[in-house]
Order: structure tokens, then sequence, then C-alpha cells
């Protein structure tokens, strides 16, 4: 009565849905589309209470988000807690002695792999097949002219992608690209190409995938950190926390750039990262 | 735009320079004689008129070095470049082509930027079978004792190297700038030059293994007998380098040093590098 006498109460009801529908099109990621679509042709066909398509729509995002909180856990297996991104050999240099030395020393970590590695995942999530992914891993490695960062990017990243082929099972060319990759020997499985893969083959986005690369690069420093006794447990959770407006500022700097203009942006980091073989002790591999 | 041109190619069994063709502001000066008739080599000094890269130049050349020939590019005192005006930016630009069993020798004095300096250099260098490439890149921090010391802006420095099928062997992009979480002094702690030296190729086997050695005993003292609490606080070391492989069946040895002063890399590049003297004519860095 309030919108005139041809509509009736179930019109009214569509076209507020619909709105609602037409502003989180505007506004929400393209993973959402598939989902909003198949909600407006249910709710036009009348082949199903609106509200339970938008619930099975909303229901069918959640799994992604668990593969999501799965991969970026360090209960992962995938031996990240075996490399210090140089802060072994850092420390035993006396560049890194106090917490404020660590806080500087993570923020040049993240910045280094932001310029020099978030190229590669910006790519290869756009196009997570084994033809883009074989060009990067090649072209990746003739990057990582440091000796013993290129082999901490090796192990890591065989580790997550044996791990990935067997724990995301949904996906099985993970499983083949991974064989086919092992038995031609031309790919050298560095980690920041096979976690951009990864990602990509979940149906992560682009940016979404950059941060998370960063926030594993974090975790990991913050994990040796404290096992090398720089910080306690609690102070290294209070750090990250710190430290993470920071990270978030440094992904959206470099990320979505060109393979092209990957760089490293910490020389000293870079020369003293490639002194950790000639420590006498030592608990990290990198 | 026409670029300045060098070609040294075999005449009469000897190394001779064949095309000289330098663009203003670049100029080169060839020595007719540098060491002893039995030595085969031509040497290349580059210099700037003006003696150093003023803001917004633009100088960019080509260098083969035919089958056999042996090359050697090198400055008379270190490339001063001056500060930026309107954020111009000044530029270098090499293109090089080392032949079958011939080597190229890149010995310069090191960079120093200005104050507000910007600066980009690319180097390029393509390989045939079996060729020898000796580079040395390097940078001090300014004119530090006038206290300039990283005050540059923009710093980047290029380094590739390919097969002759365009495959990369190496590839670093080095950017040193003023960022927004830090100045570029602080990221450089109190080493005040950096310096990257590429070994490459079958002439420089033996130089290659000698270095590995030689870095691995200096640096390995620094950490095996670290300095205790009681007798002096614990001190970054002054000098620091490390040493990696890369490339195919590891043909190349890259260098990465960070000193306090200028004068202990020019000390290390002359111990280093005083072999060459016999196929040089004259040891580098003297």
């Amino acid at each position: 009565m309030i919108l005139g006498t041809c509509l009736s109460f179930q019109d009214v009801l569509d076209s507020i849905i619909l709105s609602i529908f037409a502003i989180t099109v505007k506004f929400g990621k393209d993973s959402d589309w598939p989902c909003i679509r198949m909600s407006l042709w249910l709710n036009m066909e009348g082949l199903g209470d609106v509200n339970d398509a938008n619930a099975r729509c909303l229901s069918a995002r959640f799994p992604q988000l668990w593969s999501q909180w799965q991969l970026l856990d360090s209960i992962l297996p995938t031996g990240g807690f075996a490399h210090s991104f140089g802060l072994e050999a850092a420390m035993q240099a006396h560049l890194v002695t106090t917490t404020d030395d660590l806080e500087t020393y993570v923020i040049h970590v993240l910045e280094n792999a932001g310029s020099l590695l978030l190229p590669f995942i910006c790519a290869i999530t756009a196009s997570p097949d084994a033809q883009t992914w074989r060009r990067l891993d090649r072209l990746l490695n003739a990057m990582l002219t440091n000796e013993v960062s290129r082999k901490a990017s090796t192990a890591q990243g065989s580790a997550l992608m044996r791990v990935a082929a067997s724990v995301f099972s949904e996906i099985p060319c993970l499983k083949t690209m991974r064989g086919e990759a092992l038995s031609s020997g031309e790919f050298y499985f560095h980690h920041a190409p096979v976690f951009g893969l990864v990602c990509g083959l979940l149906g992560f986005d682009a940016e979404t995938t950059q941060r998370a690369y960063m926030f594993v690069t974090m975790r990991d420093i913050m994990s040796a950190a404290t096992r090398l006794n720089l910080v306690g447990p609690l102070g290294a959770a209070v750090l990250q926390h710190q430290v993470a407006s920071v990270a978030e500022s440094l992904s959206t700097k470099w990320m979505n750039r060109g393979v092209d203009e990957a760089c490293q942006t910490c020389p000293l980091l870079d020369t003293v990262q490639g002194c950790h073989n000639y420590l006498f002790s030592r608990l990290f591999c990198s | 735009m026409e670029r300045g041109r060098l070609i040294v190619e075999k005449v009469e069994g000897r190394s001779t320079l064949t095309r000289c063709f330098s663009k203003y502001p670049m100029k080169f000066i060839v020595p007719k004689k540098v060491g002893s008739s039995q030595t085969d080599v031509v040497w290349i000094y580059t210099i700037t008129y003006g003696g150093g890269i003023v803001s917004g130049d633009s100088i960019a050349f080509d260098v083969t070095v035919a089958d056999t020939c042996i090359a050697v590019l090198t400055t008379q005192s270190s490339t001063k470049v001056y500060k930026s005006i309107a954020a111009k930016c000044s530029q270098q630009l090499l293109e090089a082509s080392i032949g079958r069993d011939a080597l190229l020798v890149v010995i310069p004095d090191p960079v120093t930027c200005f104050s507000t300096a910007r600066y980009s250099q690319t180097q390029n260098f393509t390989l045939a079978t079996d060729s020898s490439l000796l580079l040395v890149d390097w940078i001090t921090s300014g004119r530090h004792e006038r206290g300039e010391k990283w005050a540059f802006s923009y710093y980047k420095s290029t380094n590739r190297i390919l097969l002759q099928d365009g495959e990369p062997v190496f590839l670093d992009t080095t950017l040193i700038e003023q960022a927004t979480h830090g100045t570029i002094s602080d990221r450089m702690k109190d080493y005040q030059a950096l310096a990257m030296i590429v070994l490459l190729g079958p002439k420089l086997q033996q130089i290659q293994k000698q270095t590995e050695e030689d870095v691995k005993k200096i640096m390995s003292q620094q950490f095996h007998f670290p300095s205790n609490s009681s007798s002096k606080p614990n001190m970054k070391p002054n000098f620091i380098a490390s040493c990696s492989r890369f490339g195919p069946k590891g043909m190349g040895v890259v260098v990465r040093v960070a000193s306090m002063t200028t004068e202990a890399i020019y000390s290390f590049l002359q111990h280093q590098l005083a072999s060459m003297e016999e196929l040089l004519g004259a040891p580098p860095y003297h």
C-alpha cells in the first residue's frame, strides 16, 4: 500500500534484496560474483528462498578461509623453522643485539622480501600454470645470487610443494605439476613462486597472496628471534603486532609490480646473510 | 640516439681497439702501452668531462670483445655523481658482448653520489662459450669527510649476465633510496662502502678458488673468536665479506663486501686481484 497498489509485498522485498546485491557487486571481491549471480538467478526463477541462497553463497567462501589459515599457520610442516633470514649471522656479527635492533632488522628483511619477491608472487598468482611457474622459478634462481638464501628458498619451496600436493587433494594438478617438475629436473622449487602457485590454485587473489607472503616471512623471523633468545615468546608476539602496520605499508608499496622491477634494497643484509656458512656454531640453516 | 662504441678484436694476432667512439659527456683514453710487450691486452679508461656525472646526464656505450681478446675498462678516479636538479636522474648504460675464450675486466673506482644525487646504472654482459668476466661494482657513502654519509636520494645498479641464447645466469639489481622507514644511513649502520665482485669463466678459475678460501679465512676468524664482554664491548666487524657460487655448474663466484672504510676495500681488491697482472700487464687497483 505504501508503494502503490500494483506492487505486492514480495515485489518490494525482491527490489530491496536486488539493491543489496547490487551494492555487494559494486564493493565485493571478484570471487563473490559467481555466488551473487547464482543467488540472483535463484531469486528471479523463484526456485529458492533468498535467505537460503545467500547463506549457501557465503558458506562457499568459508572452506577457502580454512585453507588460507592452514597455509599461514606455522604448524604446517614446511621446515620454515630451520631458517633465520640472516638473523643468526647478524647477531654473531653484533649487528643485532637489542630488541630495537631486531625491530629494525625485521623491517629491513620485509622491505627486501617485498622488493625482490612480491613481483614473483604477483605474476604467478595471476596465472598459476606450469609454464609460468617454470619461467619465474628459473628467473628467480638467477636473481638469488646469495647462495645461502638461494638454498634456503629451494629447501622451503620443495617442502611447501610436497605438503600442498598431499594436503590440498581437491586440486589434483598440484600433485601432477610437482611430479612433472621433479622428473624434468629443470625446476628449482623456489619458495616464492611455489607459494604463489599454491595460493593461486586455491583461488586466492593476488593481493591477499602477496600480503600473506609478507606475513609468513615476518612470522618466521620472529620465531627465529625467539629461538635465538633475542626476545621471549611474549615479547616476540608484541613486537610482531607493532611491526604489522609497517609490514602492511611495505606490502602495499611493493605489491603488484612486474618481475623486471624486482630488486634488492638491503645490500648489507645480503652480505651478512652470505656469511652464514662461516659461523662456527649455528642453530639454523640460513 | 647514437651511442659510444668500443670494439676490441684481433689484428695480426694481437688484441687491438679497432673502434673507439665516445659521446659527450663521456671520453675514452687508451694508453698505448700497459705492461710488457708480451701481454696481449687493451686498457681503456672512461672519463667524464667535468670529472663527474651531472644531474640528468645520460651516458650509453657498447663494448665488443672479440674471440680470444682481453680488454680492461677502468676509470681514473671515483665516479662522482653531482646533486640532482629538479629531481632528474642521471643514467649510465653499458652493453657488452664477450666472445669465445675472451676476457673482459671491468675495474672502476667506486661511484660516489653527492647529497641528493639520483643515479641509475645498468650493465648487461652477453657471454659466449668459455667467456670470462671480472666485474667490480662498488659505491661509497658519499663525501664522508664532508659529513655526507649516505645523503644521496636514489641509487640503482643493475647487472645482468646472460648466455648467448638470452638465458640469464646472474641478475642483480640493487636499489638504495631514502625510504619512509628509516634513512639509508640507518640501513647501512656504520658501513661506508659496499662492493660486489663477480668472477666468472675459465680464465678466472684460480682466482675464484683463492678468493673463496681467503674470504672464508678472514670471516671465520671474525666469527670464531668473538670478543668477550670482559675485554671490550661486542663490536661490529670493520669489514664483512661473503662469497657465493652462482650459475650452471657453479661457473661464477660473487663476493659481496661491506666496509667501514673505502681503503679496506681497495686493499682487498689489490690483494685478491694481484695475480691478474700476468694477464693484464698491470695489477688492478695498485
